[in-house]
């Protein structure tokens, strides 16, 4: 019981660190880049669209983030 | 003997870990001057041991473990995440909406931390030192390993670009302990923020492209693609620094005539 609770108490700070380290306190980041992802895998045999798409998302990614980060501060 | 990749991959990794150890050499100092050298050496040559392993173990892993397209594609989203990250902080920054990176600040207030924690000696060794040391290199490291990673394998299964990217941050992080060893203070003139725009704008650009090839997207004019896209985010990235400054100065404005 003890062995188990060490290793979760180990996975648990990894895997705290892993999404510190990657989304930390914009998880709309993270979020908003699976959906560019998924939508260049919808799109990818639609013609030019799938580059118009992600194009224009991680435009609108960026925009709607540091837009968010304003109204923090 | 460089390709235009290659030299960009060296250039945005130098540049990128040359940020990050400013950020790591100012807690050395901090750490040294108020807990002693000799352990903070130690704890920051653990760290570096450590991040080079994991540089070694995560790309050999992926090199001969990885499929091509799903690389690139976690090649590309790794990128896009971070290279975001960074050019939020600096267009925040760049608009007056964040204080700028002041290294100086930050090591008067580590300084004065550190000296509110008491020795805690082992032998010779110092292990709050130790610790702080350790930590500050290996979290600030871990972001260009990232990088260097990313980077580095994004030509496919092989070590060559691997190599240039590692070689990139090394050079980078010698030069900046080399400075901070001869000026014995922290790096405040470094214009951190001018590098976190110029890397971020690059990862952006490298991180969609990548991500939308491993996805399938067929882009335009192949590779050539990644200089328009730079040249997108670039202008998006002053479009926004004007907006946000104009913004913040308004309301700077507002605030005091009320």
């Amino acid at each position: 019981m003890k062995i188990l609770k060490t290793i979760w108490k180990y996975t648990k700070s990894f895997l705290l660190f892993w999404q510190d380290f990657l989304v930390g306190d914009s998880p709309e980041l993270a979020v908003g880049v699976l959906i560019i992802l998924g939508t260049a895998y919808l799109l990818r045999k639609s013609g030019d669209w799938d580059v118009a798409a992600v194009v224009a998302l991680a435009l609108i990614l960026m925009i709607i983030t540091v837009w968010r980060k304003t109204r923090e501060h | 003997m460089f390709s235009g990749s290659t030299i960009v991959l060296i250039i945005t990794v130098m540049a990128a870990s040359a940020v990050e150890a400013v950020e790591a050499l100012t807690i050395i100092m901090a750490s040294g001057i108020t807990h002693g050298w000799r352990s903070t050496w130690e704890g920051a040559i653990v760290a570096f041991l450590a991040l080079a392993a994991v540089v070694g173990v995560l790309g050999t892993t992926i090199i001969h473990h990885v499929d091509i397209d799903v690389l690139r594609v976690i090649v590309g989203t790794l990128l896009l995440i971070f290279g975001m990250q960074w050019l939020t902080k600096a267009i925040l920054r760049s608009s007056g909406f964040k204080a700028m990176h002041d290294e100086a600040k930050i090591f008067e207030k580590d300084v004065e931390e550190l000296k509110k924690e008491k020795h805690i000696r082992t032998g010779k060794r110092d292990s709050v030192a130790f610790v702080v040391s350790f930590k500050g290199v290996f979290l600030e490291g871990m972001e260009v390993v990232m990088i260097v990673v990313t980077f580095g394998l994004s030509n496919g299964n092989d070590y060559s670009q691997l190599k240039w990217a590692a070689l990139g941050a090394v050079i980078a992080i010698a030069v900046i302990a080399v400075i901070g060893a001869i000026v014995a203070k922290p790096l405040a003139k470094v214009p951190e923020n001018t590098l976190k725009l110029g890397v971020g704008i690059i990862l952006v650009s490298f991180g969609m492209f990548w991500m939308g090839e491993g996805a399938g997207v067929k882009w335009p004019l192949s590779d050539v693609f990644i200089i328009i896209l730079a040249a997108i985010i670039a202008a998006t990235t002053f479009g926004l620094i004007a907006f946000f400054k104009r913004a913040h100065n308004r309301m700077h404005h507002e605030a005091h005539t009320v």
